[in-house]
């Protein structure tokens, strides 16, 4: 089969201007206003890099002051509001939306066969919202910020003086709907909207991601959002809620929280194991293997994320009966995390890998979700938990799993799709030694924070105890580092939006439906409908000089 | 592996804490070795799959890397049921031995022996109040040696924790309920050094002061543990009068200086500076109070407080009652927790102010060797 020639008809770089998304309207209104799921899905992009650019200037903000204990070169106070910025943008305004609402839009009618979501215009007012949520915390900040935590804990949350809380609420609420509504509608588009030969077991793994992601952002959201009115209530109406001086309950506002925050978790790292499934399996062009299995565990995930939420209150005063009955449960999430990277490792084994930035950034979750997972084995651990909670550790242990996994996802997942979404190819070389930089220096920060943590160091400290210092330092420059690895990252990007080669319109070898349309797509997506085939059969690619991408050599068209 | 984990528990139950390791601080407490022991487990089985996926990614990386322009292998295998099988019954049984370990510790955490010495402590914004059986009260937690205590706790205005790394316990206090932290440590550390004795932190984020709630505990053998007491509970008794103010008076400015500064600076409340020729209607007595009325209004024969003593007695019993322009509602009572006679002390020092250091707070009279203790 192999030795057939390419197929001889033009290829499909030569033209791409001729009609693609990007062009096919032009003007302001036509992106702002667009019902396609591609624009939403780059103005996604745009905002959520651009949201990720100010809570990381945060977070330098707060590495920086915790260079020396006592004050570095912020009082107290605007360091809590730094950290709660920092928190609170990454969560609601970067991971959560990262990669369903960002990348996910713009993939997964592609990825399916479809033309565009099942609801267009629901899809656009979901970015409106986001665009609404964002102007709250602008909000926010301008009334006087606030410095919660991004968990926004009673009673300090309904009793501070700082004067953003009830705005940045407000948007933490609208936000939410935003997350909802994307969720219905990649759960309808998935169930009513799949092409013939589409079934189930073909849709690439992505997809099913997305679907159990989808059914968490339906189901928990809307708890977080309750949950959040009632604070704003406590404040504003001064009902007592969670307040115990007004008769409330604060630990009822931990049950609350949670049971939304555990699943959000896995709305963060559901869809990053989706694009890590796409990146190994695509650039390995083999097979993945266990493919019903890591479809499966994306579903048991997303269903046992339910109830483990109280492994987060084990020192909050809850009864030791529960305690001791959520911290089994939550194994139960490790499990299926565990096999899922044995999977991908084996989908590695004999397989054709061509080492590239996408590939770079899958092996790097791989390392990295390996640390952030196990560590969550330190936290399940009763006994061990009581010493971390509420240390570095746990600060550790979730910015190896938010960050380390599934925003460096995220970024892969960003690299493997840039050819497609922009229609431009970026410097490979330049792209592998940014994402060494990141990675180097996300272990240089992060690794030594578990060290802090475990030896008593508490999380949330403006001032601290003189012998935790050469961690702190370590720590800092490390993020200096990661910062570095990023501004070059941005560079090279914009530099390929400017003078990058075209894309042709498979340049890695996948065999999903997205690299069958030109890079960039057209504007209804596929010229003709697409034939589905299996998601991970490469046998058919072969390399192309001329194009620098693969083709496919269809065995009827070339027979005859 | 069950064997080797009771093993290593009994290495360290030696006659001293166990010194720092690579991952864990010094050890001090009866439940540290258990609490050790377990996490040298889980950073086992961490590092364990850490170096085997990591090698088998890099190695694999590595052998099937493949060159643009030749041929897709297809042998690589979709499925296998054995080795499916094992990956997910070898971490169950992991995860399931974990469990167990980790509930045997915290069973143990969460039961104080019945013959438990019980320590009544109050979280505030932002300090620790820790009241002992005879009335005896302190900033820095003193316990005895070999002797099981109990944390009978609760907080008075938002959710803190007590965290003493040392002791490996945790606990969070809760405005509105109790909560109870137990243990029991062996190993005195004396209390004369600022380096003696183990952290206490506050590990529940409660605001501005959140990071300097830190405190001593110090580990006292049962003798000198109850003389401390003794005097602890009568300190104040025992100061002569005439030498209330500047012996007492530092001690207790010590549980103010939080928001209160000697020296003019503004923080959290207002300075003391000058606090005496305001209440008496001196410089800056014109300074009104958020509810309109000013220190003329309140204080006098016939007002609401007859003396500015009165005043500044329920400035500190009832924090609330008059809020200075410009302060939020933010102190704690003091009430139960200061007697008249350290009131006394207290306005002792408002009034002569000149005698202390306005960084420090001591008593510039004295000798330089004296301390504060
Ligand atoms: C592999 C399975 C995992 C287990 C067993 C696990 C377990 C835990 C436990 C027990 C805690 C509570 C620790 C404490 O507060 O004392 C925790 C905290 C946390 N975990 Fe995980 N975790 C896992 C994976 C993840 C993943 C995949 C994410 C995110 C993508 C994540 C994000 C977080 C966050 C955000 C927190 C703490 C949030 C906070 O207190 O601010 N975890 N984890
Ligand atoms: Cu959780």
């Amino acid at each position: 089969m192999t030795t057939l020639p390419a197929r001889p008809a033009a290829p499909t770089y030569d033209t791409p201007e001729s009609d693609n998304y990007l062009i096919h309207d032009k003007g302001f209104l036509s992106w702002i206003l667009t019902l396609d799921h591609k624009r939403i899905g780059v103005m996604y992009t745009v905002s959520v890099l651009l949201s990720f650019l100010v809570g990381g200037i945060f977070a330098l903000l707060v590495r920086t002051e915790l260079l020396t204990p006592g004050r570095t070169f912020i009082d107290a106070d605007t360091f809590n509001h730094f950290f709660t910025l920092h928190g609170a943008v990454m969560v609601f305004l970067v991971i959560i939306p990262s990669i369903p609402a960002a990348l996910g839009n713009f993939v997964l009618p592609i990825m399916l066969g479809a033309k565009d979501v099942a609801f267009p215009r629901l899809n656009l007012f979901s970015y409106h919202l986001w665009i609404a949520g964002a102007i709250c915390t602008v909000v926010s900040l301008v009334m006087g910020s606030f410095d919660t935590g991004w968990t926004f804990y009673t009673p300090y949350s309904t009793t501070t003086s700082a004067g953003g809380v009830v705005p940045v609420i407000v948007g933490a609420f609208i936000l939410g709907f935003s997350s909802i509504f994307t969720g219905m509608n990649f759960i309808v588009t998935i169930h009513k909207l799949r092409p013939p030969g589409m079934t189930w077991f073909r849709m690439p793994l992505f997809l099913w991601a997305l679907y159990a992601t989808a059914l968490i952002q339906v189901l928990a959201t809307p708890v977080l959002a309750i949950t959040l009115a009632l604070v704003a209530v406590e404040r504003l109406a001064n009902i007592g809620i969670f307040n115990p001086a007004m008769g409330g309950d604060p630990v009822l506002y931990q049950h609350f929280f949670w049971f939304y925050s555990h699943p959000a978790v896995y709305i963060m790292i559901v869809p990053a194991m989706g694009i890590i499934s796409e990146l190994i399996a695509v650039h390995s062009h083999r097979q993945i293997f266990g493919y019903r299995f890591i479809a499966f565990s994306s579903v048991a995930i997303a269903i046992f994320s339910f109830i483990v939420w109280g492994h987060h209150m084990f020192t909050s005063g809850q009864s030791p009966l529960m305690n001791t009955l959520f911290s089994a449960i939550t194994y139960s999430v490790a499990i299926p995390s565990a096999v899922k990277i044995f999977n991908w490792i084996c989908t590695l084994y004999k397989g054709s890998i061509t080492l590239n930035t996408p590939m770079l950034y899958a092996l790097a979750f791989i390392i990295l979700f390996t640390i952030g997972g196990l560590t969550g084995l330190h936290l399940a651990t009763l006994s061990t938990d009581v010493h971390l909670h509420d240390t570095y550790f746990v600060v550790a242990h979730f910015h190896y799993t938010m960050m380390g996994s599934a925003l460096i996802a995220m970024v892969g997942g960003l690299h493997h799709w840039w050819p497609k979404i922009t229609g431009r190819m970026y410097n490979d070389k330049l792209g592998m030694i940014a994402c060494a930089i990141v990675f180097i220096g996300f272990n240089i920060t992060f690794f030594t924070q578990f060290m802090l943590g475990s030896h008593g160091m508490p999380r949330r400290y403006y001032d601290y105890q003189p012998e935790f210092q050469t961690y702190h330092v370590i720590s800092t420059i490390g993020s200096y580092i990661m910062a570095g690895g990023f501004v070059l990252t941005a560079m090279y990007l914009i530099q390929s939006l400017v003078s990058g080669k075209r894309a042709p319109a498979n340049p890695w070898g996948g065999a999903t439906l997205e690299w069958e349309c030109t890079s960039p797509p057209p504007y209804y997506n596929f010229h003709e409908a697409p034939k589905v085939g299996e998601p991970y059969d490469f046998s058919n690619l072969q390399w192309d000089e001329r194009g620098e991408g693969y083709v496919t050599v269809k065995p009827t068209e070339a027979k005859a | 592996m069950m064997s080797m984990l009771t093993m290593l528990t009994l290495a360290q139950t030696a006659d001293g804490p166990t010194p720092p390791t690579f991952w864990m601080p010094t050890g001090a407490s009866a439940h540290a070795p258990s609490v050790d022991s377990l996490m040298w487990w889980v950073n086992f089985i961490m590092w364990a799959f850490l170096v085997m996926n990591t090698a088998l990614t890099v190695y694999f990386v590595w052998k099937y890397r493949h060159k643009v322009g030749t041929k897709f292998r297809t042998d690589g295998p979709t499925h296998n049921g054995p080795l499916e099988l094992g990956w997910t019954v070898g971490p169950v049984l992991i995860c399931a031995v974990l469990f167990i370990f980790g509930f045997k510790g915290y069973l143990d955490l969460s039961t104080p022996p019945k013959d438990s010495y019980d320590i009544n402590v109050t979280a505030y914004k932002w300090g620790w109040q820790f009241k002992y059986p005879n009335g005896a009260q302190s900033d820095d937690l003193v316990v005895p040696a070999g002797k099981p205590v109990r944390l009978v706790m609760r907080a008075s205005d938002v959710l803190h924790s007590c965290y003493i790394p040392a002791f490996r316990v945790k606990q969070d206090l809760v405005p509105g309920r109790y909560t109870y932290l137990w243990f029991q440590s062996d190993f005195p550390t004396g209390m004369d050094r600022p380096t003696d004795g183990h952290h206490l932190f506050c590990t529940e984020y409660c605001g501005t002061g959140h990071s300097n709630m830190n405190r001593r505990v110090f580990v006292l053998p049962q003798e000198q543990f109850d003389a401390w007491a003794t005097k602890q509970a009568n300190w104040l008794d025992e100061i002569p009068e005439e030498e209330l103010y500047w012996k007492a008076g530092p001690k207790l400015f010590a549980r103010c200086v939080q928001c209160h500064s000697l020296d003019g600076t503004k923080g959290i409340g207002p300075t003391w500076k000058g606090i005496w020729e305001r209440v008496t209607g001196g410089a800056g007595s014109g300074n009104a109070f958020a509810d309109g009325s000013t220190y003329q209004s309140l204080i006098g024969p016939g007002k609401q407080y007859a003396t500015p003593e009165d005043y500044i007695r329920a400035a500190i019993f009832s924090p609330g009652e008059h809020l200075v322009q410009g302060f939020g509602n933010v102190m704690p009572t003091f009430k139960g927790q200061i007697n008249d006679k350290g009131i006394d002390a207290l306005i002792g020092m408002m009034k002569k102010l000149d005698e202390f250091d306005p960084k420090t707070g001591a008593w510039l009279k004295a000798p330089p060797t004296a301390s504060a203790k």
